[in-house]
């Protein structure tokens, strides 16, 4: 098992990080999205637009953990859909490798992506802007792994599909986390969204995360109640976008799609 | 009494509402090298992809190696493997990255002397630090044939192994494969249009119309049976 899971993790690691300009793509743009958000912020406060001199600090935590979602998605996707654009999957499946280790083989490597990705982007916000993500502390990690969570769980989504359905879908790659985006109230609060959205906002773990991250930076506050709702909510999504991709890889193997996919 | 290393019964495949595998049983034998031949459509990819667990036969049992397909798929793929110029592997990876990849996958100990043995053997060495992608038709043949024996299988699905090769490197990837499977008592399901080739290293030959089983038996016996004197003539009369 750890065999199999090692050789995938290598094997998508070659390819992740194994050119200059894939591993500048990685992370450049949580690197450029720091950048923008934080002299944006600073000509606020130089302004006076804005009388709180904290909102620095929470926009660009917003960014960051915005983007742990969006690169734990992208990760995963990519990863699997590399399997698919080199039309590899016909090898692949006829190896011994089992369903699940494929999970955690994508888990693993979206992580490792996201981490990288980021950590520049963290280096670039301390040295520019004097930010310091660890204010939030053992938070920080929860809100880490529970939003990567979320990116997991829809790259999940997003890869059965394009399996089963085929490459219209591959938009979805990029799309589908712009539609969560309003939703999630990342940079203003829930109660700002009309009843509706709002209404709709909160069957989604995001918005809990990001509402959480503003009360502990603004009040020194944290609220338990939604630290077990998104611990709820994230693990739901998850274990249904597993069985949702296994559903998928088990509907291929019916319809015969699993050989010959390809670009 | 022969033992088989593949058993197929009453195998049926439906796509929506088309049958493409209409309830097919045959065995192979082990220690010998059997064509499956058909027209386009006939539902030979179909056939092979079912029995590397690909496709889900809508009914019938298989067994490979004396297990049950569907029970046991994890130990069968162990042991059998795949090769097919229509499937890739992985473009950007060079071809040794690709080597060692499957045999991780494989679970192959001592996997480099493996890899160094058979990538002699394929006269491949020049071609190890290059990337898949660059490759030519023959070259991504001779890769290719070198994964799907990096596990020693007992089984070897090969799906027109020599499409679109020029004649030299043809005869060569054909008597590499003979000699391996002499050599290694393997079993070899080959699927391919030219019958020449067929008739050249099989001693079997399973025909498929449109989805059902037309002939199946000894190559030689067949063409006897049925006044025939070359493969090609066969096919053209039965296939």
């Amino acid at each position: 098992m750890f065999g199999r899971i090692l050789a995938l993790i290598i094997r998508y690691k070659t390819i992740s990080f194994g050119s200059f300009p894939r591993l500048l793509s990685i992370f450049y743009w949580p690197s450029v999205q720091i950048l923008f958000w934080g002299f944006f912020s600073n000509f606020l406060i130089e302004n006076n637009t804005t009388p709180y001199i904290g909102v620095l600090s929470i926009i660009l935590s917003a960014v960051v953990l915005w983007d742990v979602l969006f690169r734990g998605q992208l990760g995963l996707t990519m990863s699997f859909l590399e399997e698919i654009w080199s039309r590899n999957l016909t090898n692949l499946f006829i190896t011994p490798l089992r369903e699940y280790e494929l999970v955690f083989s994508l888990i693993i490597i979206s992580m490792l992506r996201t981490l990288i990705g980021l950590t520049p982007a963290i280096f670039v916000a301390n040295f520019f802007f004097d930010f310091h993500l660890f204010e939030l502390g053992f938070y920080l990690i929860f809100f880490f792994f529970n939003l990567i969570a979320i990116g997991w769980s829809i790259g999940f989504v997003v890869s059965g599909l394009v399996l089963r359905y085929g490459h219209s879908f591959e938009e979805l790659a990029w799309a589908i986390i712009f539609i969560l985006l309003p939703f999630s109230c990342v940079y203003y609060p829930l109660d700002s969204l009309p009843f509706i959205m709002q209404k709709i906002a909160q069957i989604f773990p995001p918005v809990y995360v990001f509402e959480s991250m503003r009360k502990i930076l603004i009040d020194n506050q944290v609220e338990f109640q939604q630290l077990y709702r998104i611990i709820i909510l994230n693990f739901t999504y998850l274990l249904l976008s597993v069985l949702f991709f296994l559903k998928m890889i088990s509907s291929s193997r019916k319809k015969g799609l699993l050989i010959n996919q390809g670009e | 009494m022969n033992s088989f290393v593949v058993k197929v019964s009453n195998l049926v495949k439906t796509f929506d509402t088309k049958k493409i595998i209409k309830n097919i049983s045959f065995n192979v034998n082990e220690n010998s090298v059997t064509g499956v031949l058909g027209k386009n459509g006939a539902g030979k990819t179909t056939l092979l992809g079912m029995l590397m667990g690909l496709i889900s036969p809508s009914s019938g049992n298989i067994e490979i190696l004396g297990k049950n397909l569907f029970f046991k798929k994890n130990e069968i793929l162990k042991e059998i493997n795949f090769q097919s110029p229509y499937i890739d592997l992985p473009k950007k990876m060079t071809v040794e990255q690709n080597l060692f990849f499957y045999s991780r996958l494989y679970g192959i100990k001592k996997f480099k002397d493996i890899i160094n043995d058979l990538v002699k053997k394929l006269k491949m060495t020049d071609l190890m630090k290059k990337n898949y992608g660059s490759l030519s038709a023959g070259q991504k043949t001779k890769v290719n044939l070198c994964k799907a024996l990096i596990n020693n299988p007992k089984l070897l699905l090969l799906d027109e192994p020599t499409a679109s090769l020029d004649p030299e490197t043809s005869i060569f990837i054909r008597e590499f494969l003979l000699d391996y499977q002499k050599k290694n008592k393997s079993s070899i399901l080959i699927t391919s249009h030219n019958l020449e080739e067929i008739q050249s290293i099989c001693s079997k030959i399973i025909l498929l119309k449109l989805g059902k089983i037309a002939s199946n038996g000894n190559l030689n016996e067949l063409l006897k049976i049925n006044n025939y004197s070359s493969l090609k003539d066969f096919f053209l009369g039965q296939g």
